[in-house]
């Protein structure tokens, strides 16, 4: 790329603060043609025109951020734009949080509007916020370094330590199936991957989708040992002060199963797989 | 002998006896239509692992339905005591590992728990059933889920399960009950703010599981300081040497040290080692990184202590013929450990916060309780129980320093006790002067006298006096 003189960069910033504005001014206008959707929709947004979604952004396939760029990328983050868009909102990505603080984000509302998160739909996250549909099915696995002997039963040991993304299913499961063994949560399932393949834990128990992408990308020194069926089903939080939305997001899901949308989404990132 | 040896033999039938009488048993198992694969309940102790009975949890029954066979209805049974009133249950149907359109549902009565399909459930289908809010026996113990299910022969019994252990109420979770029961606690919790920042029930949780946690935090700092210290003298009196090779290693060693975060310092130490096949003991390494970043900040301090003492005193050293080591370890390091006490204090009081990072690489410290917490609560009141369980420590520190800081600056301009002064000694021999100013003059000079009198003189260097 050649030079700018300091005339064309002017020139160059202008035209890119006239297109910004322009945006705003486009987004200005998506807001006004959602105001009559909210009104009968009865939701509110925390910023005007836009879906503001949180996440966790070390959930690969579902979030991760872009290795060059740093913008989050991933399932999830491909269904929020399509849902932004079939509401009529522009999508807003707020830097990434610890998985555990999400749904108090959600339930304290003024932050975000939805955390979309690869979350399981659980009757404890549903006293606190409101669960959309689920839109993704998934199971639990156990993940060991390859070629090591451990099993489910070996693994419940007090010698044993389990690593773990704080507040997810994957953690539940463990507490409960393998209650002898030291449980290490952590924040990021990255963290616990890592620490498998360095010998820091003895497993990582976590969503079979997750484990899976992982392994086939980045983590080929570990494997599976146990595909745990679970039948949990992702599901996006909403506030329960905001039931219009949650009613707008469902409405938005069943469109995006029927126009094909989701599909689309699921065969980019899934391929035959899921 | 022949005695021993009966006693051998008849051990051995009676463990063959025993072997058959459980094949026995174990046998019909493997007839079942509807296979127990397994019964687990979610830990429901506040802050730990248990299983407490009498309190609301989550029972997951998980079972297989063998070849040619369906299952129309299951029915789990509970010991006396149990129950599963208020209960709801989450039926899920699996082939393999995806979901298959079962629809069922589920009534609670007591001890028993019956849940009907809409279809009869398919061989190699697996049913998991997860029931929210049943309550195990009150008084704890082993505890078997059974029950019998409808195939198409008819009602046959289940397996009874893996026995899960359950435990008796503890005081805390008596305690915390009694809080929830409480109205003023109830009405404290309706406020978001109140109820999100300062849950009393959490509290009480979070004051009681966090202490493990914050004990170590003290013990990781507490140990590695003394290391911090001594590392921190040593590259501080290489960085001042002569000896341009020394002063380059400690020129390295701190600016690495002080220039990188500490998060990063321990990511490498604790993902770096073990991919080395270095294993160290997470505490232990936590020690190590703490002590070894603290004695960079330490060594900068040394360096600055050592060379605010004036030139002067070197020269009169090397007058009286004292040679290099003597003249540092008895007169300049003295007189620096005075000067640099309060900055090391406070940096004490950050490596001790620092400890808080190495919860992110599983070091069960007192952050990593606090996490564990409120993950589980999706409350933020063990954040702010953690929060004064650092300040116990950091305060009175923060005091210290400010005391310790404030009687270094008296005595340095000179504010040190002095004779006593003419006021003093004339109302002393007259006694009879205006009471006033003698009583302050008095108090003024007992309180210098306490506060230097007992504290700096051990630290007070003896070559100055000399000098």
């Amino acid at each position: 790329m050649s030079m700018l003189t300091r005339r064309q960069f002017v020139q160059v910033g202008s035209i890119a603060a006239a297109g910004l504005l322009a945006g705003c001014g486009s987004s200005g206008s998506d807001a006004a043609d959602a105001a009559p959707q909210a009104a009968d929709g009865e939701y509110t947004v925390v910023n005007e025109g836009k879906l503001t979604c949180i996440s966790n952004l070390f959930f690969p396939p579902f979030e991760s951020m872009n290795e060059t760029t740093g913008d989050p990328e991933g399932f999830d983050i491909d269904v929020s734009k399509s849902l932004a868009e079939h509401l009529g909102l522009e999508v807003n990505w707020l830097p990434s949080q610890d998985f555990d603080t999400l749904v108090p984000t959600i339930k304290n509302g003024g932050k975000a509007d939805i955390a979309i998160a690869g979350m399981t739909i659980t009757d404890a996250r549903q006293a606190e916020v409101d669960m959309s549909d689920p839109y993704v099915d998934s199971n639990q696995s156990i993940v060991v370094k390859a070629g090591s002997t451990e099993t489910a039963e070996s693994l419940d040991d007090a010698s044993k330590t389990i690593a773990v993304q704080g507040g997810t299913t994957g953690a539940d499961w463990a507490d409960e199936n393998l209650p002898n063994a030291t449980k290490k949560r952590l924040s990021t399932i990255i963290d616990a991957m890592s620490g498998v393949q360095s010998g820091l834990y003895d497993a990582v128990v976590c969503d079979l989708p997750v484990s899976r992408y992982q392994i086939k990308m980045s983590y080929s020194d570990l494997e599976i040992i146990e595909e745990i069926p679970t039948g949990e089903q992702y599901g996006i939080a909403i506030s329960k002060d905001n039931p219009g939305l949650t009613a707008a997001i469902n409405a938005a899901l069943a469109e995006m199963q029927e126009d094909g949308s989701m599909a689309a989404i699921e065969a980019e990132w899934f391929g035959s797989e899921l | 002998m022949s005695n021993t040896r009966r006693g051998t033999k008849w051990g051995l039938a009676a463990l063959v006896a025993m072997l058959a009488v459980a094949f026995a048993l174990a046998a019909p198992h493997s007839a079942y239509a509807l296979t127990t694969n397994k019964a687990t309940a979610r830990p429901n102790e506040n802050g730990g692992s248990g299983v407490i009975g009498g309190l609301a949890t989550r029972l997951t029954w998980e079972g297989t339905v063998e070849e040619g066979e369906k299952v129309s209805s299951v029915t789990l049974v509970l010991p006396e005591g149990g129950t599963f009133d208020g209960s709801s249950t989450k039926i899920t149907v699996l082939e393999g590992l995806s979901r298959a359109k079962v629809e069922g549902t589920a009534t609670p009565a007591d001890t028993q728990l019956e849940v009907t399909f809409s279809e009869p459930i398919e061989a190699g289908y697996l049913l998991r059933l997860e029931v929210e809010g049943m309550k195990f026996p009150a008084d704890g113990g082993e505890v078997s889920v059974g029950g019998s299910y409808v195939n198409q022969d008819g009602e046959q019994q289940l397996a009874e399960s893996k026995p899960i252990k359950t435990i008796a109420n503890t005081p805390l979770q008596a305690l915390v009950a009694t809080l929830d029961e409480a109205p003023w606690v109830q009405a404290w919790n309706s406020n978001p703010f109140l109820g999100m920042f300062f849950k009393p029930q959490l509290l009480a949780t979070a004051f009681a599981t966090l202490v493990p946690g914050w004990l170590l935090c003290l013990l990781i700092v507490v140990i590695a300081y003394p290391f911090a210290i001594v590392l921190g003298l040593i590259f501080a009196l290489m960085k001042i040497s002569k000896n341009p090779l020394l002063r380059l290693i400690a020129i390295v060693y701190i600016n690495i040290l002080r220039g990188t975060p500490l998060f990063l310092q321990i990511y490498i130490m604790f993902f770096g080692l073990p991919m080395m096949n270095i294993n160290i003991d997470n505490n232990v390494l936590g020690v190590i990184v703490i002590a070894i970043n603290a004695s960079a900040y330490l060594a900068e301090i040394f360096r600055a202590g050592i060379q605010s003492i004036p030139q002067g005193q070197y020269e009169a050293a090397s007058s009286l013929g004292m040679n290099y080591f003597q003249t540092m370890f008895d007169i300049i390091l003295p007189q620096t450990i005075r000067r640099v006490i309060p900055t090391v204090t406070s940096d004490f009081i950050t490596s001790y916060k620092d400890t808080s990072l190495l919860s992110s690489v599983g070091v069960m410290e007192l952050m990593m309780f606090a996490k564990n917490l409120t993950s589980v609560s999706g409350n933020m009141t063990p954040y702010v129980a953690a929060a004064i369980f650092y300040l116990i420590v950091t305060l009175p520190l923060i005091k210290a320093v400010g005391y310790v800081e404030q009687r270094i600056a008296n005595s340095e301009r000179g504010g040190g006790p002095r004779p006593k002064g003419k006021a003093a000694v004339k109302a002393a021999s007259a006694g009879e002067a205006t009471p006033l100013p003698s009583e302050l003059g008095v108090h003024f000079e007992a309180a210098r006298d306490d506060a230097f009198g007992t504290s700096v003189s051990p630290l007070a260097p003896v070559a100055v006096q000399e000098v």
